[in-house]
């Protein structure tokens, strides 16, 4: 009880493990930041308190009728621009690292992620390592995106084939650079996973550059950041970063189960591959969407 | 400084004049009723009016802060004595008293709108602004009376239009206070539908409006309309600030109202100015918008807003610390430049509210530095104003506690403000309830106290009674204290990773140990509701009971003390000449510490002061 009073006045003990390789750039620089700020704290409140006592209103003492001084006033112009630029040319050196598009690291995996209201699509490339034809990396397929396809698959297309969609859970190996583009089908979302410091929100009509790497193993969550209705409070998916020997075992798994579907739908002679791959679809689009939480993972 | 004290001490020069002269010797007939206090030109009248309107928007905005912060830490729990006369739109099943989802989102979105642009900005511009404007340059009244009454009048129209949501099919808005598209435009409701959101947009395009009308007055009353030798750099700080944010609103409100009537054409025609090409909703939607372009467009005149919101209070503060502390504020001009700094900074910033919107992140760089400058004449204020403290002769009335308390509230609310300023601290953040503490650091804990400071200072003013300063400082005692317990956890609770604006933070494994804390976070939050019953008790109790107030209570230097202790229509009983600036307090050679600025006599500056200087010997150097 004692320790969690404490901690009250350590606020950088309350951050979430860091499981990212930049997450550790950004809680340093927040720590900076939050140094700084506790120092010029004590500093003005400090004067404040101290002014506060010594020229409280005495009898016989009198005010100092003085309209101040353009050198003071220059310091403490020039002081300030001087330690708020440090920070900010500190800061814009992470923020090139992390988001800008030029400086990611090419992706040893790709995922393509989307957001409704309120849950969590995500499409892998499956076998071929390879996405099909889709509204990411095709316009023309965005005027296939439907409640039952929203990635606006075409499954004619060959390398479509076995792309295969999970919802609300993703899993993403260990130490690997993983480049998740992100969009949405309806309103605005944010993916944020706090533990591997990052959010970003994603908007209907844009693809996002979302890229981690993630050195640490085992199960988290993700939520979404950015209000998008109702149910926005209730929009949590969970996440696993795995060992490659583990990913694979998993990534064969789904690309079997893809696979099974495909050709189930090419024995159902006269449907085309597109609907059949729709109404399997349909059937996890139907499932009510707070059931984001452990039981995404009782398919394995 | 005691009440009885000041009034033994009141200017001689006053003495003759009758302390409540009405307009005896304005001749005008009498008006009817409803043109005196309905439909009044008043400026006096008006502000009063805003002040009364916001306090009931107050009170709303506050219930519903209070019911989603029960939710917060009571999750699923019935809310207690109002639960159960909740509407069954708003609970879990009919009868439970349980907060539903939707409804929870709908409260934030109504507790962030009529706090924002139904309480700061109609008293931090509306109430003061009509109030201090025409008294501090000693006018009658407004340039534009008419225009003034009308910019009040759009403002309960515009608050019963927000909340006629609440009998829509789909109830009050629930996009949030920064009603980003396309969930504001309510992609699978039916064309030429109105929505609580429909209705929302209406409103404060309404507000809006009444800002403009409001803002092009303040301006042209500034610069027209100044009593006999007031230069710009006589006015004291509250006008030059209230002038500033009028500029800011004159320049920015045209722009949230294009952004506004979008945003309407979208809901209500199915236009799709924010709406892309890949949607998948009921509706029908030609596509090919935008929605990041709605944020560029909202934050071009919201970020402006929130100066808007504060600057006048900076004034006001500066004003009381300076009349308070017995001393001319330090550096006056360095304060105006500030001001306009802020102002104008303020246009060119507002895309750090943007850094994960999914702009390009180039830009994130340039707002990131923008904003990262705009701190520095933020500092500057505050080490001016501790600069006015120091060797000071500081008084502990009420008014002068608020300020302090806007001041150290501040200095809170700008160094989290730096956390967020940079980019990459931001992404973390962004969303979190880091930023909803930063945010009520310095609308409530700045703002709300600024207003709280104004008020105590010209409620002597407005009414011609003194309130009562016992009751006042136990207001802000409490105010204070409840306000600290409540949302500096808040800036913990954002480490965390809380995300905002959820209904039950339980459901995530990683904020499963931030249940202590949002409970102490909501009984923090009900003590400073019921605080603010001490405000309200004493505005009401020395209405009727109060002392009544001398000229110039404070024995302030400004020219709205010259007046009578209630002006009526009109204003001033005497011709009003500025001889001098705002802050001559403590003047050597001279008895009194304050030297108003209507009060003939010559000084000059040596050595960043000012010595009185001798007229009869000026006088002779003269002609000889």
């Amino acid at each position: 009880m004692m320790s969690d009073f404490l901690r009250v006045f350590d606020m950088l003990a309350w951050f979430p493990e860091n499981i990212s390789t930049f997450g550790q750039a950004l809680d340093d620089l927040f720590a900076v930041i939050y140094w700084i700020s506790v120092a010029i704290f004590f500093l003005t409140f400090g004067l404040m308190a101290w002014f506060m006592v010594r020229y409280r209103a005495r009898p016989g003492h009198r005010g100092y009728n003085y309209h101040g001084n353009n050198v003071v006033e220059l310091t403490w112009t020039i002081l300030p621009t001087i330690l708020f630029a440090g920070i900010g040319l500190y800061s814009d050196d992470i923020w090139e690292k992390t988001k800008y598009p030029e400086q990611m690291p090419a992706p040893d995996v790709e995922i393509l992620c989307l957001g409704k209201q309120f849950g969590w699509y995500f499409l892998y490339p499956g076998a071929d390592g390879e996405f099909g034809a889709n509204a990411y990396n095709n316009r023309a397929n965005r005027a296939l995106m439907s409640a039952t396809n929203p990635f606006g698959i075409d499954r004619n297309d060959p390398k479509a084939q076995d792309d295969f969609v999970v919802e609300n859970q993703f899993r993403v190996p260990v130490n690997a650079n993983v480049m998740v583009r992100g969009s949405s089908i309806d309103v605005l979302h944010s993916f944020f996973l706090p533990h591997a410091r990052v959010k970003q929100d994603v908007v209907p009509g844009t693809w996002m550059n979302i890229w981690f790497n993630l050195f640490k193993t085992g199960t988290y969550e993700l939520a979404c950041a950015e209000l998008c209705g109702g149910g926005h409070g209730a929009m949590r998916a969970e996440y696993k970063v795995l060992s490659k020997a583990e990913y694979d075992t998993w990534l064969d798994g789904e690309i079997a189960k893809q696979a099974a579907i495909m050709s189930a739908s090419a024995e159902s002679s006269e449907t085309p591959a597109g609907e059949a791959e729709a109404s399997s679809e349909e059937a996890s689009a139907d499932a009510p969407s707070d059931n984001a939480t452990d039981d995404v993972w009782g398919e394995e | 400084m005691s009440t009885t004290q000041l009034e033994t001490h009141e200017h001689a020069a006053h003495a003759h004049h009758d302390e409540h002269g009405h307009h005896d010797h304005h001749d005008h007939h009498e008006l009817p009723w409803y043109r005196k206090y309905l439909f009044s030109t008043d400026h006096k009248v008006i502000s009063k009016q805003f002040m009364l309107a916001s306090m009931i928007f107050l009170f709303l905005g506050g219930l519903a802060a209070l019911m989603l912060r029960w939710q917060l830490a009571y999750p699923g729990q019935p809310v207690p004595i109002i639960g159960s006369l909740m509407p069954d739109a708003w609970v879990t099943e009919a009868g439970s008293g349980i907060i539903a989802p939707e409804f929870f989102v709908k409260l934030t979105t109504m507790h962030a709108t009529i706090m924002i642009f139904f309480v700061i900005i109609p008293m931090a511009v509306g109430m003061f602004g009509n109030f201090c404007i025409p008294l501090m340059i000693g006018t009658d009244d407004m340039a534009l009376p008419r225009l003034n009454m009308w910019s009040f009048w759009l403002v309960p129209p515009a608050g019963l239009i927000l909340l006629a949501g609440m009998f829509t099919d789909s109830g009050f808005a629930t996009a949030g206070w920064t009603s980003y598209p396309p969930l504001s435009a309510d992609i699978n409701k039916p064309a030429l539908e109105f929505s609580g959101q429909t209705l929302w947009i209406i409103s404060i395009f309404m507000v809006g409006f009444s800002s403009i009308m409001g803002a092009v007055n303040y301006v042209a009353t500034v610069l027209n309309k100044r009593a006999k030798g007031m230069k710009l750099f006589d006015m004291p700080l509250t006008v030059w600030a209230l002038f500033i944010t009028a500029i800011i609103a004159t320049l920015g409100t045209p722009v949230l109202a294009s952004g506004l009537a979008m945003l309407f054409f979208d809901n209500f025609f199915h236009t799709s100015f924010f709406l892309p090409d890949s949607l998948v909703a009921s509706g029908s939607f030609p596509g090919g918008g935008q929605p990041v372009l709605y944020q560029h467009v909202f934050w071009f005149y919201s970020h402006p807003a929130v100066y808007i919101m504060i600057l006048p209070l900076m004034g006001i503060v500066s004003d009381v610390m300076a009349t308070f502390s017995r001393k001319p504020v330090y550096g006056y001009k360095a304060m105006v430049f500030a001001i306009a700094g802020i102002a104008f900074l303020g246009f060119i910033v507002w895309g750090h509210h943007m850094f994960q919107s999914g702009m390009n992140p180039l830009l994130g760089t340039t707002f990131m530095l923008s904003t990262i400058v705009i701190a520095v004449p933020s500092s500057i204020k505050v080490f001016n104003w501790l600069g006015t403290l120091w060797r000071g002769s500081i008084h502990f009335s009420s008014a002068m506690l608020a300020a302090l308390a806007f001041v150290s509230m501040f200095i809170i609310g700008g160094l989290s403000g730096i956390f967020m300023a940079s980019a990459p601290v931001d992404i973390y953040i962004h969303d979190t309830y880091f930023i909803v503490a930063h945010i009520h650091y310095v609308l409530f804990g700045g703002s709300l106290f600024g207003i709280f400071a104004g008020i105590y200072y010209w409620y002597p003013k407005m009414f011609g009674k003194m309130l009562n300063e016992t009751w006042g400082r136990r207001h802000l005692f409490w105010s204070f204290l409840a306000f600290n317990a409540t949302f500096f956890p808040m800036h913990i609770l954002g480490v965390g990773g809380h995300m905002r604006r959820i209904y039950d933070p339980n459901i995530y494994d990683f904020l499963k140990g931030f249940g202590g804390m949002n409970e102490f976070i909501t009984i923090s939050a009900i003590v400073m509701g019921f605080a603010q019953l001490i405000l309200v008790a004493n505005i009401l109790y020395s209405l009727k009971w109060g002392k009544a107030a001398p000229r110039n209570p404070w024995h302030a230097n400004t020219l709205e003390w010259a007046a009578p202790a209630h002006p009526g229509h009109g204003n001033f009983d005497t011709d009003i000449t500025v001889y001098r600036g705002p802050y001559e307090f403590s003047v050597e050679g001279r008895e009194e510490d304050y030297w108003p600025q209507w009060i003939p006599g010559a000084s000059k500056t040596v050595h960043h002061r000012t010595v009185v200087v001798d007229e009869h010997q000026q006088a002779s150097t003269v002609s000889a």
